[in-house]
């Protein structure tokens, strides 16, 4: 491994790696535009010159391979002042206006402006004219007057999502990023070119003009549009109710997870928030009445303590039916199967039909679920748990008494006539749910609960990753946590559970299911980390 | 249109190609021979043949200036506006034109006849003012010429009128590369091999080891002329001896350079030199296929070379099996399309690969990772001429025709206000003053001479005082400019500096790739300066202006051209400063012709 000095301090960096790679290890920062980790080198932008000595010309960083003995200074004079001229170069026939642009506020042209420019502005021509605030497709705008041809999202288009869509045409300072002539960015990745794009050539459609970024909270979470689980940030703001009409959640951005989805996301996670601020159930319904989260917790409590009983009037034991679900949390999907399978003999399943998806071999997956592998090593969907319809099917011939549909829309898998059947002949007919649909208005108790954003919790994505979903703001209104009105529930009942917390189930759950065994929310962490695999099982079963 | 009945031919030329993507440009110049244009179809069916997005094609087709996406007239005339043509009265010419056909440059006469065309430089520059009608160099453009364009384009294409070719001057002396100049039609086979063709390369394929090869080429001192002036067995040398990838050579005839001409005359007159030339570096290097990639506008030259292609074919000099001696040989040849920049070595790789004409990033240096990533050596024509003599009379004879760090002798270019333009061989010592003096017989009379640019436009201009140089690298890097292509561009007392260095900023404005920030945005800062500077718009303070501009390019981006670009600048400011204050203070320029175009800079 070579070793190099970097502004005075020595690091060894692999074979290969180059000076901009070596200097971040260091915690120094080098600026750019056109490089972009996850993406070829470009050399473009020349925004990280710096300069390595026996070499009388300025390097630039990304694309300078480490060698043993060399040494760099990335902020000499003149290494300074060669960025500096740089800047002025890319600032020369840009438009200047940051008043009216998204991107301000997280536009690498403003900040290295202030960290490395700062010079008297020499450009007195006329800028070149290019096309303004062209939308290139459902997500996408672009300002090509803004654009410092940087080619990110060309490379991109045709090294990430291989859809080759973009490119620049013409050449010298004529040259402008676009899209063939009638063609649209609509990739399912398209979203992505935002996030790279260093400037604000490139905005969200859907983001456009609805804050200012420095307005903007942000929470780390992972996606639960499918089962590949892409760490995210969601940016959100709750107290400017009026940026948004309301709505919490601004726009969500991937968050870089080198086992997971690097720096990437789709399209249908980036923008399908949507149902977290919209639809949402907000209170707790008797029968389509208003009521209390203490009259439900009593009610459905005093029902559920007849599980079991032996019925006087029909003369068989009063049995319960639960309908859990893959995009229920971990800790939420253990306390289902102690409650209601171990301690209450329920007939439980979380395999409910979803018809699969579209996928790819990126990162789409057909399974829509984030948990599905979760509920799995849970038990609540392999082969000795019925599924959703064996359930349904067995109220409708009355051999169930109770049943708790968590969030999933029965009207699925029969028909509405049916729906209202059930309704009627059941003694106990639970819905809890972050949003309204039908089974929730034909269900005996109607429980609005947390959006994932909104609770702690763990997910297992396709490839056996635990990962945290945070908790990035408080439920909505009167929703409260699946796991908050279960652990209620388990503390009426006289379960004995111990636990206070998604963290404290959690740890009860690493020990009873093996795959999970070890694992602590801080071993998880940001990134998250993987299940024992059959083999490290196998290991832990000797020791 | 009837694209599929191009296609057999298509496919023709992709398997030409080591990868499919290659044969881009030779796929869009199959459309636009055949449709006149290219039209979207078209590009839809080179990026369906291909597997390329069709974004990209489109960035392939907008790159390069001789491809065009509307229908244009049965004929183009392009006329040059670079420098050497303006000091031979570029601007008047176009003016006469566009007063005669009554349209202005990117149009087409009403009749749908011709389209006019303002192009930088044809490197036709002995011709100076030049143009090109069709395929075909026409100039000095003046009245007559004019004329017979007019007659033979704009009226109806009868197929018989033809503009009579101009005669400048050419050294057929020798006595390295100009011996068989004198055949103006071109030396073919018999009268190549009567005058002792293809007995170097013979030789090398029978009795010299690669090494021996790079070891003669070392000792004659040959330095690279396509202007950088590397020397040419140490660059063989670097070729890595282990890699099981395959080697290419590729020759550089994209000659581009504004006041150089001399790889035209190769190609046309002596084509046999270079492949033969070619056939000793490709065993040199262990090559088994050469690429030879001809810029865009050198048309007849392109077809004259194919023929020797073809010729050596016939007899065994490419091939399988070449001369029984168990090496093998196969040519390609490469049309540009109207891109200067193409002629930097890297450019020309992407190029051929079917992209922009954009210059690769180094490290890898081509030698280790060039042409489909294959180690690669890239030759200049003249380089690669010079090496059959080189084996045949021996390197101790070709180095002594030159300076003791460079060999033999190279073809000047001489052009602007000179006498006698053309082309002239000359030993590398010879001074500058001896080569416009002596060969292109000085400046008009009445005129002294003022400013010379010695290796092509991006060279820096020496005054007249400083001509007394020797012409070899080594001599004029030290003088402060450079050898370059050897072509030299002389101004005398009626040249406007002011003039000069805004037709040398519209040049490179037009021509940078535009993928490095300093270059595509100083070229085109530096030209609008000057545009509005000669305009009589210009401030004293854009002078400092413009020397910082330069100097902030220079250095800093992935090829030289952003430097090449600062040179001029500065030494244009720098040793005629007071022409400048002049023509700032005096706000003249009202006068400036209409060539202060709009087409480098979109208004
Ligand atoms: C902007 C630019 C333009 C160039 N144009 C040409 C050219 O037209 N022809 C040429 O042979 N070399 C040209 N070169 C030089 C080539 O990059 C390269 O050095 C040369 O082809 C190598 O061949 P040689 O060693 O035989 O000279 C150019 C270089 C630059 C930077
Ligand atoms: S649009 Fe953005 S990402 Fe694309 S080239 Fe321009 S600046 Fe770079
Ligand atoms: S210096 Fe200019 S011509 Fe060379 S690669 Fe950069 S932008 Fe292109
Ligand atoms: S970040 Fe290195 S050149 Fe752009």
């Amino acid at each position: 491994m070579p070793t190099l000095t970097i502004d005075g301090r020595q690091i060894d960096s692999p074979d290969g790696s180059t000076v901009i790679q070596a200097a971040e290890t260091l915690g120094i920062f080098i600026p750019r535009y056109c490089y972009h980790p996850g993406l070829s080198i470009a050399g473009n932008c020349r925004i990280c010159l710096i300069e390595v000595e026996k070499n009388p010309k300025l390097q630039i960083a990304c694309n300078t391979p480490v060698a043993d003995g060399m040494v760099v200074h990335t902020s000499s004079v003149k290494a300074d002042e060669g960025r500096r001229a740089v800047l002025e170069f890319l600032l020369a026939n840009h438009p200047l206006d940051c008043p009216v642009c998204d991107q301000s506020g997280e536009c690498d042209l403003q900040n290295f402006y202030m960290n490395f420019g700062l010079y008297d502005p020499r450009f007195r021509e006329q800028k070149i004219k290019k096309k303004k605030a062209v939308a290139v497709g459902p997500h996408v705008m672009l300002d090509q007057e803004r654009c410092i041809l940087c080619s990110r999202c060309v490379r991109f288009t045709d090294e990430i999502s291989k859809t080759g869509e973009f490119g620049i045409f013409n050449r010298g300072d004529r040259a402008e990023v676009g899209l063939y002539p009638g063609q649209q960015l609509d990739n399912p990745y398209s979203g992505n070119v935002v996030d790279i794009c260093p400037v604000g050539a490139l905005t969200d459609r859907d983001f456009r003009f609805k804050a200012r970024v420095w307005y903007l909270s942000s929470a780390p979470t992972v996606c639960n549009g499918c089962a590949q689980g892409c760490n995210v940030d969601v940016h959100y703001v709750l107290d400017r109710p009026h940026l948004n009409d309301g709505a919490r959640i601004l726009r969500v951005k991937p968050r870089y997870n080198a086992d997971v989805n690097q720096w990437w996301m789709c399209d249908e996670g980036r923008y399908g928030f949507g149902w977290i601020d919209k639809g949402r159930l907000t209170k707790v319904r008797r029968q389509g009445a208003g009521a209390t989260w203490e009259q439900a917790v009593a009610g459905i409590t005093e029902e559920l303590t007849k599980v079991g009983e032996r019925d006087p009037e029909r003369g068989t034991c009063l049995r319960l039916g639960v309908i859990a679900s893959p995009q229920l949390t971990n800790e939420e999907l253990f306390l289902i199967r102690e409650i209601f399978q171990r301690a209450l003999g329920a007939r439980v399943t979380a395999s409910v039909p979803m018809p699969a998806g579209n996928s790819d071999n990126f990162l789409i997956r057909a399974d829509k679920n984030p948990n599905t592998h979760g509920a799995a090593l849970i038990g609540l969907t392999d082969a000795t748990a019925p599924d959703a319809a064996a359930i349904v099917a067995e109220t409708l011939e009355g051999q169930l008494d109770a049943l708790w549909v968590f969030g999933y829309d029965l009207t699925k898998l029969v028909a509405d006539e049916d729906l209202q059947r059930l309704s009627r002949s059941l003694r106990l007919f639970v819905f809890s749910g972050t949003n309204d649909n039908p089974t929730a208005g034909c269900s005996h108790w109607a429980l609005p609960t947390a959006a994932y954003l909104e609770k702690e919790g763990t997910f297992v994505n396709a490839h056996g990753r635990v990962q945290r979903i945070g908790r990035a703001f408080p439920p909505l209104s009167d929703s409260r946590e699946d796991w908050r009105v279960l652990l209620e529930i388990a503390g009426r009942l006289n379960l004995g559970f111990a636990w206070r917390s998604p963290e404290e189930i959690f740890q009860a759950l690493a020990r009873s299911v093996t795959p999970f065994a070890g694992l602590t929310y801080e071993r998880i962490g940001l990134h998250g980390a993987s299940l024992m695999t059959d083999a490290s099982v196998a290991e832990v079963a000797v020791t | 249109m009837n694209l599929t009945a191009l296609e057999p031919q298509a496919l023709e030329i992709i398997k030409r190609y080591d990868e499919p993507r290659a044969a881009m440009l030779p796929l869009l110049w199959l459309v636009q021979t055949n449709v006149g244009h290219i039209p979207s179809e078209a590009e839809c069916w080179v990026g369906g043949l291909l597997g390329v997005a069709l974004s990209h094609v489109r960035e392939v087709v907008s790159f390069y200036s001789m491809f065009r996406t509307r229908e244009a007239g049965r004929h183009e005339l392009r006329v040059c506006t670079s420098l050497p043509c303006m000091l031979r009265g570029a601007g008047d010419v176009l003016a006469q034109i566009e007063e005669r056909l009554h349209i202005r440059p990117r149009e087409t006469t009403p009749d749908g006849e011709l389209t006019l065309t303002e192009v930088e430089c044809l490197c036709a520059c002995e011709i100076a003012p030049a143009g090109q009608l069709d395929e075909q160099f026409v100039g000095p453009l003046d009245r007559t010429t004019i004329d017979a364009i007019e007659s033979d384009a704009v009226a109806p294409y009868t197929g018989s009128a033809r503009i009579d070719e101009a005669h400048p001057f050419v050294s057929t002396d020798g006595p390295v590369i100009s011996t068989r100049f004198r055949n103006t039609g071109g030396t073919w086979w018999d009268a190549y091999i009567a005058d002792g063709g293809y007995v170097a390369a013979r030789k090398a394929l029978s009795s010299m080891t690669s090494s021996q090869i790079v070891d003669e080429v070392s000792k004659a001192n040959l330095r690279g002329l396509g202007g950088a002036g590397f020397p040419t067995g140490r660059k063989w040398s670097f070729i890595p001896k282990a890699s099981l990838k395959p080697r290419y050579l590729v020759v550089n005839a994209d000659e581009g350079e504004p006041g150089t001409f001399k790889d035209r005359y190769i190609l046309e007159r002596d084509p046999h030199a270079l492949l033969e030339g070619m056939i000793i570096a490709a065993y040199a290097i262990g090559s088994h296929k050469a690429y030879v990639y001809i810029r865009g506008e050198y048309f007849r030259p392109a077809e004259r070379f194919a023929r020797a292609v073809a010729e050596a074919y016939e007899r065994g000099w490419l091939g399988k099996n070449i001369q029984g001696r168990g090496f093998d040989l196969d040519v390609v040849i490469h049309r540009g399309a109207g891109a200067y920049i193409c002629g930097e070595e890297t450019a020309l790789l992407t190029s051929i690969e079917g992209g922009k004409g954009f210059p690769k990033l180094k490290p890898p240096f081509p030698a280790i990772s060039g042409l489909f990533q294959c180690p690669t050596i890239v030759n200049n024509v003249e380089t690669l001429a010079c090496v059959p003599f080189i084996l045949r009379e021996g390197a101790d004879r070709f180095a002594a025709l030159g300076t003791p760090k460079q060999g033999g002798t190279r073809l000047f270019s001489l052009c602007g206000r000179v006498n006698r333009p053309g082309l002239y061989e000359a030993p590398v010592g010879i001074t500058l003053r001896e080569l416009i003096d002596r060969h292109a017989q000085g400046v008009r009379r009445g005129h002294t001479l003022k400013a010379v640019i010695p290796g092509g436009i991006s060279a820096k201009v020496l005054t007249a005082e400083e001509i007394d140089v020797a012409m070899d690298f080594d001599s004029l890097q030290a003088a402060g400019t450079m050898a370059g292509s050897g072509g030299v561009i002389v101004m005398d007392d009626s040249a406007s500096m002011i003039e000069a260095l805004q037709s040398a900023a519209k040049f490179f404005a037009h021509e940078s790739c535009g993928q490095c920030s300093p270059c595509r945005e100083g070229t085109g800062w530096i030209h609008r300066i000057m545009r509005r500077i000669a305009r009589g718009e210009g401030r004293l303070h854009d002078l400092d202006d413009l020397l910082a501009i330069a100097r902030a390019m220079e250095g800093k981006t992935i090829c030289v051209f952003a430097d090449a670009a600062a040179w001029p600048v500065q030494s244009y400011i720098t040793k005629f400063r007071a022409e400048f204050e002049e023509h700032i203070t005096t706000r003249r320029g009202a006068e400036t012709t209409h060539v202060d175009e709009a087409r480098a800079c979109p208004p």
